[in-house]
């Protein structure tokens, strides 16, 4: 179609309110975050161009080296631990089963809700008495339980399905049915062994882990760059939790669409679960994977809400990420606002994320998706 | 069939395998359900938990659990009575004037120790921290007398420790709270119950708050609740004790109703701008279309902390500040747009997501619709207003439902543009400040009952309208 004169004015006139929008609050903001970053400006005098100090300073700011040091680890971490599991656990639900709305709406549920409501919650759970250190006393309470129960539940598995086997029957050592009963054989055995006192919970110190007021990281004894505080890994947790579902969902929905004939084609030339999964299921994925990569690194190299609502509950230096740097310069409490500093942290935060963005399309160009 | 025979495929072979393929399917079937399951009661738990957790006393109390007093219904009936007996309210009781409330105790006497008869008394608690307990209050202590205690008949009874069993019987008393002349009617009627050592609290009326002093002292928050008083107390906190210590206005409910508000015009503003942007980009042919396009695409990518330095100045003084005139005081802010919902929602108009949404949505519908139009002689915001834009109603629809959650939820700008006096926050950032009054002395109560209540709205909106959600996913992935 041409262009004509009159579309062009009546579509400058349809965009006007949000060109106006656009100009203040995005191009000339960012223009102004540039210009601020090669001044010293403080809120309230007018800035003076000190051209690359502020970046200089950058490097040498000890609280801006723990923000980087927490924004990178928290991305790629949570990044990794959350688009592994997600993939896993939609490569177990793949299958199509009746009444999933119900379902759906719960794995949904974490992820509606504001970072708010969420994070107050996770709080209240990282509470030295709290619902998470006492879920960790239970679990090592009831330990030799649970491994009396996992050892059955194996040994029983495992016997069925030599069984079936010496029966000429194609029985792999997944297989859903005989698992089944095992799951029966060894709920009944457990209990059994539970109410004779043959196995019983042991007594274990109670768990007085702290979450949020520590300095600690892990692993201890790490160097700087490659060490976790123990407040951001409480942080990564709530994180992990409320992505999950949301990642989990749209690899379902790929899933959904690989051919059920593939992995019939690959079972019959003998390949087991783990091959399949790894040959079939991981690339018929990929374009779900880089969209699942780009949104998550994007979304974690920002995080800014955890940590204002962390606040006093965790040290600074803890929890700190590249967002909250340059809110923290911006309105450092007592002291001067250091807005040019904070605009450098900025620009930086700005060009690590078009960094991975770029990467991620040249990375996604390459391989043909 | 005998273990170590090779089965021959025969007729019946095949069919036994086919039944054995089967059993396979329902068994895989049953385990995904189970999976799912789990995995639904896991991503779910917390929210579910807190839920339960903050109709408790001390959400903190440990260890966490489920069975809690205010879950039971005799506590239920009990609190009903007293909430009558107090101020002739049911559900949210009070202490009037010529109240007389009855109330039972009992302790459990091993052999051997002595009978002494507790001490009751009225005491002058403060409700909670922060806000409730600046505002001066009537205390119940000033008006209440309590009645000589009336020692029940003994029952024998015996406990099961770890170690044994121990004997002994079960002592109870009866006695009454008056509230005796005239005076307010009072919101809480707090009580604590004394005892020596060695008597065990077993219960009451109603199940203690808490147990002090290592046991030996019952202290009840409110003897005189009512029903909701009783189970929704900490939500009734939430309304009553945090106001603003100058007008005594419910901060809560400002905040609800500033959330509302905010939510509802951002709904209007992003349904015009991005309508209108998203029909220019996807129908009409103009100098700049790419360009445009390209910004918008670009814009999404730049983090918010870049812009919001120059924004927050922006608020504050105004686009360009010539000769003492700015922008802001064009719209009747002299003082700045900081702490307005007008600033916050100037600061949030700019939505190049639903641009993209509306754009995409109007690609789909086919042009041979606007082209009828075009023969008629319609102009561009006719096609726009009369054709194109009642096709768009689901893209409005979900817009609307998303736009909602985003502003319902929305943390970063409020937090920036929204810092005091306190009436003007929205529910995140005034569930913030909770959290920075009462986290600090423990009172999760009152938190998880203001967190618990601002969810309630997307969760109803997302029940009701989950499909619109799901393309939201679709449209602009997860949330950060």
């Amino acid at each position: 179609m041409r262009t004509k004169r009159s579309d062009t004015v009546a579509a400058y006139l349809f965009l006007l309110p949000f060109l106006v929008l656009l100009l203040i609050f995005f191009v000339y903001a960012t223009g102004r975050a540039i210009y601020f970053s090669f001044t010293d400006y403080d809120l309230f005098r007018p800035p003076n161009w000190v051209g690359l100090r502020n970046y200089a300073a950058l490097f040498a700011d000890a609280l801006f080296l723990s923000a980087l040091r927490n924004s990178i680890l928290f991305a790629v971490i949570v990044t990794a631990v959350q688009t592994f599991l997600a993939l896993v656990m939609a490569a177990v639900l793949n299958q199509k089963v009746r009444g999933i709305g119900f379902f759906r709406a719960a794995f949904y549920m974490p992820s509606i809700t504001s970072s708010v409501v969420i994070t107050l919650i996770f709080l209240w759970m990282f509470q030295r008495r709290g619902l998470i250190n006492y879920l960790n006393e239970t679990l090592q309470r009831h330990l030799p339980v649970l491994l009396a129960f996992a050892l059955i539940l194996i040994a029983v598995q495992v016997v069925q399905v030599a069984w079936e086997r010496r029966r000429a029957l194609p029985a792999t050592w997944t297989d859903p049915a005989l698992f089944v009963v095992s799951l029966l054989v060894a709920f009944g055995a457990t209990w059994l062994l539970l109410t004779t006192g043959l196995i019983q919970a042991r007594d274990v110190p109670p768990v007085d882990f702290i979450w949020l007021q520590t300095r600690d990281s892990i692993p201890r004894g790490a160097p700087f760059w490659l060490s976790v505080p123990i407040p951001l890994a409480a942080i990564m947790i709530q994180n992990v939790f409320t992505t999950i579902p949301t990642f989990m969902l749209m690899y379902l929905a790929a899933l959904q669409d690989v051919p059920k004939s593939h992995y019939e084609a690959a079972s019959i030339d003998g390949a087991n679960a783990t091959q399949q999964f790894l040959r079939i299921t991981i690339p018929s994925v990929a374009p779900v994977t880089f969209l699942v990569l780009t949104l998550s690194m994007i979304g974690t190299l920002q995080m800014f809400d955890q940590v204002a609502i962390f606040g006093d509950a965790a040290p600074l230096r803890s929890v700190v990420t590249l967002a909250y740097f340059v809110y923290d310069r911006m309105f450092p409490g007592a002291q001067t606002p250091e807005v040019g500093f904070a605009a450098a942290g900025a620009m930086f935060l700005a060009v690590l994320t078009l960094v991975v963005v770029l990467l991620q399309r040249r990375l996604v160009r390459s391989e043909g998706y | 069939m005998r273990a170590d025979t090779v089965p021959r495929l025969g007729a019946a072979d095949q069919r036994a395998l086919e039944q054995w393929q089967a059993r396979r399917r329902w068994a895989r079937a049953g385990l995904v359900y189970a999976l799912m399951l789990l995995f639904a009661i896991v991503f779910i738990g917390p929210l579910l938990f807190a839920a339960v957790s903050s109709l408790r006393t001390d959400p903190l109390a440990y260890p966490p659990t489920l069975a809690i007093p205010q879950l039971q219904p005799s506590n239920w009936a009990a609190a009903a009575r007293l909430g009558q007996a107090g101020a002739a309210d049911r559900w949210f009781g009070g202490f009037a004037p010529g109240a007389v409330v009855p109330f039972e105790i009992a302790y459990f006497v091993p052999d051997g120790v002595d009978v002494t008869d507790p001490d009751v008394e009225v005491p002058r608690r403060r409700p909670g921290a922060g806000l409730g307990a600046v505002l001066a209050i009537e205390y119940a202590a000033d008006y209440a007398t309590v009645s000589e205690l009336q020692r029940l008949p003994d029952v024998p009874m015996t406990v099961e420790t770890g170690d044994g069993t121990i004997t002994g019987r079960r002592v109870g008393y009866a006695f009454t709270i008056r509230y005796e002349g005239d005076g307010p009617v009072i919101d809480r009627l707090p009580l604590d119950v004394t005892t020596t050592v060695g008597m065990q609290y077993l219960d009451s009326t109603l199940t203690a708050s808490r147990l002090e002093r290592r046991g030996r002292t019952a202290s009840f928050n409110d003897v005189a609740p009512g029903v909701l008083g009783y189970v929704l107390r900490n939500y009734v906190r939430v309304f009553n004790e945090v106001r603003s210590p100058a007008t005594r206005q419910s901060l809560f409910l400002a905040w609800i109703g500033n959330s509302f508000t905010f939510a509802a015009v951002r709904i209007v503003v992003t349904l015009a701008i991005a309508s209108m942007a998203g029909y220019a980009l996807a129908r009409l042919r103009f100098r700049g279309r790419e360009a445009i396009f390209m910004l918008v695409l670009f814009s999404q990518m730049v983090p918010l902390q870049v812009l919001f330095i120059s924004n927050y100045l922006v608020l504050r003084d105004g686009i360009l500040t010539i000769g003492g005139f700015t922008l802001s005081s064009l719209w009747g802010y002299p003082g700045g747009m900081l702490n307005s919902l007008t600033g916050l929602v100037f600061v949030t108009a700019l939505n190049a997501g639903a641009v993209f949404i509306m754009k995409q949505f109007f690609e789909s519908i086919p042009r041979e619709v606007e082209e009828a139009a075009m023969i008629d002689g319609a102009n561009h915001w006719r096609r726009y207003w009369n054709v194109v834009l009642p096709m768009a109603r689901p893209a409005l629809g979900a817009l609307t439902i998303l736009t909602f959650q985003g502003a319902w939820n929305d943390f970063f700008w409020p937090f920036i543009v929204l810092t005091s006096p306190e009436n003007v926050k929205t529910l995140p950032i005034g569930l913030l400040s909770f959290r920075n009054t009462y986290g600090a002395v423990g009172d999760w109560g009152l938190i998880l009952a203001g967190a618990v209540m601002s969810a309630i709205p997307v969760i109803i909106l997302f029940v009701v309208f989950q499909r619109y959600f799901m393309e939201g996913v679709s449209f602009g992935g997860g949330k950060e």
